[in-house]
């Protein structure tokens, strides 16, 4: 029970305060949800490729915005959110204001046209509105990227809340070279893992809006107790934080403590329109019946994540404030470490005193948001490795069976990469997450904005623009060190830093895509007809794409894809 | 405008007495129209949007988010510009009058003590995005009435759903 710094583990991620001992109840309700998950996983098991990859496409508004929800809200959001508002302050409020408002522009120009284009994955519309299996295959490299980049931080969540509930597991069986953290983030991407092998989207869908539950449970009851047991809270604590705000330092507070004004506006940026090119999240919207749904299932989707994204910077003034009070100062030399900050949910639950199994729910909580998300995010990169590039490029008379081969190969290849590059995370767990932000809105974005909106855009130019956008995007990647050792170069680190590169990248890759579409050929009627139908308002019979449509229309015209 | 049309169904029969059946046409497979389709509003002696949209064969017309073809995307369009010009206000507003205006954006607000700025940019930006969703998915849904558009859905559960808006849609408010 005792705040255990153990020597030997002083050199690895440690949370300074938070109790690292085996906790007996938090680790039933931990694995209790874990095998629950399992089994309803097990229940909805399927075999069929199209059930595994849309579930079918039957799910209604309000479970389809809790889907949404539970997808989103990752262990950045229940996490690295309240982490960043606690260390770096008002700058942290950019990713509050980016996670949330991008839904309103995904929104307007998108949740519908994708609907409407009725393709499975995001490679599978790049590959067909621009007519080109090179186009399809960057989309696809650029979701299994995105996927990748995003699950690092999912894993250094996983790791650091498992330490709270399980200790460290060296005390018990010595794991020779993994420190308490990483065998901890190891254990849970093999129990995250073994799970996606085991059931496919439409058991995960099921478990999703039962993890958005959880979650959401978890955190606001957490913040509610902590509020109340400290005196800071009665029953609003989003609201009245505000009388605390004045007593946590400047650093909190002060508009350009933690950031400028510039790396705020380009962090915000990224983050809105990542959200828009997230292939996580554009997976959602044919899971629907019809437009409509597509649209009031986005706007569910923002409600449910509101009411964790409204009440995390209470949750954060709370955890500073005691922190302040037992551990150390927060700010300064030597402050609050990024790995506190990054469980400073579940620190400020156990500083309040909280009982030990409601500590417990609150972390376990934080597992099922890490759980989801990876869950969501590693159908898209295996969808897009065995549906994109596997059976469309590489082996065109797949057969199902052999897809789904690959898919689940391929789960298990990003999750052992995921785990090598989680052993030593280069940044805290929100700024990793951003950096998948940044890819999406350079890369994937542009493609599906002009793609949906602009007939004329045309193979020539999404080629140059993905090509372009993801050099951009590696640009900041590899100066900051986040590959390899780093540059270091200053002006790119100041103007295009990789948790906000889309400010500059993403209007760069559309004036490319743009300038190249218009000094090329216009793309083929048939193309510019499948865009026109994503936007006419006639009703469109499930299960039918914008494609199907123009094919009927022109007769037997030939396939073009 | 009008270059953009066809006007293979309106060149033949265009009196309101086929406008039904033409309807009816258009939505094969889909069920029956929903809505006498000439009640709708009426310009001086045109052609109201209604009619001049159930005339617009989507696959002859040009998509283009600055140059809407037809009214029913010229109606869509408006709604969308508008609700993303407050967007961007709600936004990057805050932060950005901060950047200029430091001293009177951190005034501690009354009763509740936050500096003005971080209520802004916490609480409101978040909430005016959900409240902007709210507005534009039930515009869209009045746009579609407008235009007399019905959803398919091949779900029973869902079709008391998509038949009775208001119903489904009032608690999102909360």
């Amino acid at each position: 029970m005792s705040v255990a710094v153990a020597p030997l583990q002083a050199e690895g991620l440690l949370p300074e305060g938070l109790d690292v001992s085996f906790k007996l109840l938090p680790g039933i309700i931990v694995v209790s949800m874990m095998t629950l998950f399992l089994a309803i996983g097990f229940v909805f098991k399927v075999a069929d490729t199209d059930d595994m990859w849309v579930a079918g496409r039957s799910i209604g508004n309000i479970e389809n915005g809790m889907a949404i929800g539970a997808n989103w809200m990752s262990a950045a959001s229940y996490l690295g959110m309240a982490a960043l508002i606690a260390l770096s302050g008002v700058y942290g409020l950019a990713y509050v204001v980016g996670w949330t408002t991008g839904y309103f522009v995904l929104l307007i120009f998108m949740a519908a046209q994708m609907r409407r284009f009725g393709k499975y994955t995001a490679p599978d519309f790049v590959g067909d509105r621009f007519n080109s299996d090179s186009a399809r295959a960057l989309a696809a490299i650029t979701t299994f990227l995105i996927g990748f980049v995003y699950a690092l931080g999912q894993a250094r969540g996983m790791g650091l809340v498992g330490m709270y509930i399980l200790g460290d597991i060296n005390n018990v069986v010595p794991l020779p070279g993994l420190d308490a953290y990483q065998a901890m983030m190891v254990l849970f991407m093999i129990v995250t893992i073994a799970y996606l092998a085991l059931s496919g989207m439409l058991g995960a869908t099921k478990n999703m809006a039962l993890q958005y539950i959880i979650l959401i449970v978890a955190f606001l009851t957490g913040l509610l107790a902590t509020g109340w047991t400290e005196g800071y809270s009665t029953l609003l604590p989003q609201i009245e934080y505000g009388l605390l705000i004045s007593e946590l330092g400047a650093e909190f507070s002060d508009p350009f403590a933690g950031g400028s004004y510039y790396l705020w506006i380009a962090t915000c940026f990224s983050l809105v329109f990542g959200t828009c090119g997230l292939p996580h999240v554009l997976v959602r919207f044919y899971t629907v019946d019809n437009e409509r749904t597509a649209r009031w299932s986005c706007t569910w989707g923002l409600f449910f994540i509101c009411l964790l994204y409204l009440s995390a910077p209470a949750f954060a003034a709370f955890g500073t404030d005691l922190y302040g009070q037992n551990v150390g100062a927060v700010y300064g030399d030597p402050g609050m470490t990024d790995a506190a900050a990054d469980v400073i949910v579940v620190l400020a639950a156990q500083l309040a005193g909280l009982p030990e199994w409601f500590v417990g729910f609150i972390a376990a909580g934080g597992i099922a948001a890490a759980v989801a998300t990876t869950a969501g995010l590693f159908i898209a990169a295996s969808s897009a490795i065995s549906h994109d590039i596997y059976a469309t490029i590489i082996n065109e008379d797949a057969t199902q069976r052999q897809q789904v081969l690959v898919g689940r190969l391929s789960i298990v290849a990003i999750g052992v990469l995921t785990i090598i590059f989680s052993l030593d995370p280069t940044a805290p767990i929100a700024a990793l997450v951003s950096f998948a932000f940044s890819l999406a809105a350079i890369v994937l974005f542009p493609m599906f904005f002009l793609g949906l909106w602009w007939e004329n855009t045309n193979r020539q130019g999404a080629l140059a623009g993905m090509i372009a956008g993801l050099i951009i995007w590696l640009t900041p990647m590899f100066n900051e060190g986040h590959f390899g050792s780093g540059w270091g170069i200053e002006a790119i680190a100041t103007w295009m830093p990789a948790v906000g590169s889309a400010l500059i990248g993403m209007p760069l890759v559309m004036l490319i895509t743009v300038f190249v579409s218009y000094v090329t050929d216009e793309p083929p009627e048939r193309t510019k007809m499948m865009v026109r139908q994503c936007h006419s308002p006639e009703p469109m019979p499930r299960n039918k794409t914008a494609a199907e449509v123009v094919r009927e229309k022109n007769g037997n015209a030939p396939a073009d894809d | 405008m009008q270059d953009n049309l066809t006007h293979d169904q309106s060149m033949t029969d265009n009196d309101s007495h086929d406008d039904a059946q033409e309807d009816g046409e258009r939505k094969t497979n889909r069920g029956p129209p929903d809505r006498p389709p000439t009640e709708q509003v009426r310009t001086d002696g045109g052609k109201s949007d209604v009619e001049i949209e159930r005339e617009v064969d989507y696959l002859e017309v040009e998509i283009n988010l600055l140059k809407p073809a037809t009214p029913f995307m010229r109606d869509h369009l408006r709604v969308i510009w508008l609700g993303f010009g407050i967007w961007v206000v709600t936004t990057f507003g805050p932060i950005t009058a901060t950047r200029f205006a430091p001293d009177l954006m951190t005034t501690p607000m009354p009763i509740i003590e936050f500096p003005l700025h971080y209520f802004l940019i916490a609480i409101v930006a978040p909430s005016s995005a959900l409240i902007l969703s709210v507005w534009y998915a039930k515009k869209r849904d009045g746009i579609d009435e407008k235009y007399g558009i019905k959803q398919v859905t091949d779900d029973p559960d869902d079709a008391g759903a998509t038949a009775e808006p208001a119903a489904a849609d009032g608690g999102t408010d909360e």
